[in-house]
């Protein structure tokens, strides 16, 4: 008997019906025969990468390096040497007394020729400025445009005032705004120092409206930074703006200001500093700081360590790599390295 | 466990009915199987190709998604001794969501999905290839670990790294510091180019899709970026322009991003290039071999190594025969030698 039917149905009378072919269109994707690309790491290629790593990142470390040497920098701590050799038992109560003098002036002597414009940072420590809650305190919306005064969902607790009317703009990082000052001058000529332009544009066009003006701002009992002019718009606070880009170490910087003009070496500046920021209760330090720009920016010679490490330990990856495939050379493709001729008795 | 339905073709002999029932039989055995396969030829195909693939790939597979997980997920904790252990993230909400969604999930898939280390010709050629699965050479403690290590060095690399980088200072000329916005944009475009050249390092076989799929996401993280730049401040918050306006002109951010991301991936660069050095699995000699053509040159060789990778089984109906065969023999042999004993006085 034929166990397929259908080679002997030539002797019935109506045609067998064609078997129809049950197997599926083929198309390469899905017989998985796509073209491709089998790229394979031969010891060329591994020397070849590591080399051109090395030889790519090294030039990039020294010259990341050479612009952080460039920089001049010039960084005074402030905060102790700002008190009163008296008064220094009790910080706190000093900076929270409105009958102290806070006025502090110091001579600050520049290193090396520093170039305009020079930036003016002030640098805290020790100040979560990256703390959740801190984070949160703030409404965008309010910030924004006059119409969502109303809006401080995250705000508490300088939301509102205790008679209910609205604080613009609330919450605590407007709150803690910082308020030391700093003035500059070389042999009793002032310095002027330029503080336009310290934010960034977006923040000033898109961020804060220039419908909104403060409001109710620090009015409360506790203060916990500078209080703001009314009258100027919030698009034109800068100081506001570029505080309230809350930074993401507890140590950060903040540009200040910057002077348009050079400043000589050995020049010795007087600084006049206003210290009013309570940094006193929880410890933390302020630091006036005075750079200068690189094309690559601030004074960080991390970068370019990290690039000279990093290029140089994979130019060493290539020479041991070399020494390696001289040492055991292995040709490529031998079929004597395939586990069952290696390890005859068990398949690998 | 894995179940496997075969069907049989029905005879034209059998009547409508009966037709109707084994249909039915094996369309609910089909529905209920993982695999099914319509004649027995066919198994060795099953086997020996796609089971081999199969391994590999969900193997990588695993292995990959641990270590990118670990190397984002980490950073995020590292940040948290930064920020008080207050819980602040120092990436943006979306670009968290995003992560596993869009941004590393796609060059994935096409791992698991496409991913061959050999042929399928080769497959059926060399069917020791097959062993590597029952051995199970590829998801081992070694390797989980392994590839876990990998997650955590790189997460340590990427969050340190760019912290000491982006630090106090001035990040470009103009004389901006760098806000938890920067960083955290700056860290996360590093996890992705990371994550994504280490996918490309582990794939073997690249067809036009894992290009899409790996070279894409980091596009798309780009122009995520540059949309979620544009979008109104109040859903971008401090990613307002952050790429446009903040870190592209910043030769530091790019600085960054290579350096960091050779960085976490030349450990493991080595490490493959000593292994195929020292001690090359199967797979990688085979493809040695298909790649400088040594099997068109040398077809002796090649045939002899085919016939080497078949080994005789010791399971299944053949072995079973040789066994009873062997059962018997003995069973005469000491039956012909107690005969013999007992007719020795």
């Amino acid at each position: 008997m034929n166990p397929r039917g259908d080679s002997t149905s030539g002797s019935d009378g109506a045609p067998e019906p064609r078997r129809k072919s049950k197997k599926p269109k083929y198309s390469r994707f899905t017989q998985q025969e796509l073209p491709a690309c089998k790229p394979l790491l031969t010891p060329a290629i591994v020397v070849t990468t590591f080399a051109f790593i090395g030889i790519i990142f090294i030039p990039i470390g020294l010259l990341s390096l050479s612009a952080s040497e460039q920089v001049v920098e010039i960084v005074y701590q402030y905060d102790t040497d700002c008190i009163p050799e008296q008064l220094q038992n009790d910080k706190v109560a000093f900076i929270q007394s409105s009958k102290t003098n806070k006025t502090c002036t110091r001579t600050l002597t520049v290193p090396k020729n520093m170039e305009g414009p020079v930036h003016i940072y002030y640098e805290l420590d020790n100040f979560y400025q990256n703390h959740r809650r801190y984070v949160k305190s703030r409404s965008d919306k309010q910030l924004r445009s006059k119409a969502s005064e109303t809006v401080t969902t995250n705000c508490a607790p300088e939301a509102t005032t205790s008679d209910g009317s609205v604080i613009v703009p609330c919450g605590l990082i407007a709150w803690s705004l910082f308020n030391d000052t700093y003035s500059f001058a070389v042999n009793s000529k002032i310095i002027e120092v330029n503080k336009k332009n310290i934010a960034w544009q977006s923040d000033k066009e898109h961020k804060f409206g220039s419908d909104v003006y403060p409001k109710n701002f620090q009015m409360g009992g506790l203060i916990g930074g500078a209080k703001l002019n009314a009258s100027i718009p919030l698009s034109e606070q800068e100081d506001l703006i570029v505080w309230m880009r809350t930074a993401a170490l507890p140590r950060f910087r903040k540009l200040y200001g910057r002077i348009e003009t050079n400043l000589a070496a050995n020049e010795q500046i007087t600084v006049t500093i206003q210290n009013n920021y309570n940094t006193y209760s929880f410890e933390g330090k302020k630091n006036l700081v005075l750079s200068t720009t690189s094309w690559i920016g601030g004074k960080n010679d991390f970068l370019g360590t990290a690039y000279l490490t990093v290029g140089s330990l994979c130019l060493f990856l290539a020479i041991g790599f070399i020494i390696l495939y001289l040492l055991k050379p292995r040709t490529l493709g031998d079929p004597s390295y395939l586990s069952w001729n290696r390890n005859p008795d068990g398949h690998y | 466990m894995k179940q496997i339905c075969l069907s049989v073709e029905t005879s034209d002999i059998l009547s409508q009915d009966i037709k109707k029932i084994i249909i039915v039989d094996v369309v609910q055995a089909v529905m209920a199987s993982d695999f099914s396969i319509s004649q027995f030829r066919f198994l060795e195909r099953l086997l020996v190709v796609h089971g081999h693939w199969c391994y590999k790939r969900i193997a990588q597979m695993i292995c990959y998604f641990f270590y990118k997980n670990i190397a984002f997920g980490l950073t995020i904790f590292y940040f948290e001794a930064y920020t008080g252990f207050s819980g602040q993230s120092v990436y943006d909400d979306w670009y968290m969501l995003l992560f596993n969604v869009i941004l590393t999930s796609l060059p994935v898939i096409s791992l698991g999905v496409f991913e061959q280390d050999v042929s399928s010709e080769v497959c059926l050629q060399f069917p020791a290839l097959y062993q590597q699965g029952p051995k199970n050479l590829f998801f081992d403690w070694y390797r989980i670990f392994g590839w876990m290590g990998n997650g955590l060095y790189s997460s340590i690399v990427i969050y340190f790294l760019n912290i000491h980088i982006f630090y106090n200072q001035a990040i470009r000329v103009e004389g901006q510091t760098a806000d938890m916005a920067a960083v955290g944009t700056a860290m996360f475009t590093c996890i992705i180019w990371a994550v994504n050249l280490q996918i490309a390092l582990t794939m073997s076989h690249f067809t036009w899709i894992q290009h899409l799929f790996v070279w894409g996401s980091v596009a798309t993280w780009y122009l995520f970026l540059v949309a979620y730049g544009m979008s109104s401040s109040l859903i971008s918050g401090n990613g307002h322009q952050i790429l446009l306006e903040a870190l592209g002109p910043a030769p530091m951010y790019w600085a960054a991003t290579l350096l960091v991301t050779l960085a976490c991936n030349i450990p493991y660069l080595a490490h493959i290039s000593f292994q195929r050095a020292i001690n090359p699995l199967d797979h990688h000699v085979i493809q040695e071999i298909k790649y400088f053509k040594k099997d068109v040159e040398d077809q002796h060789m090649w045939k002899r190594e085919r016939s080497k990778a078949r080994q005789k089984t010791d399971i299944g109906f053949t072995a079973r025969v040789d066994a009873k065969i062997r059962q018997l023999r003995d069973k005469f042999q000491r039956k012909v030698s107690s005969l013999s004993i007992q007719t020795q006085p």
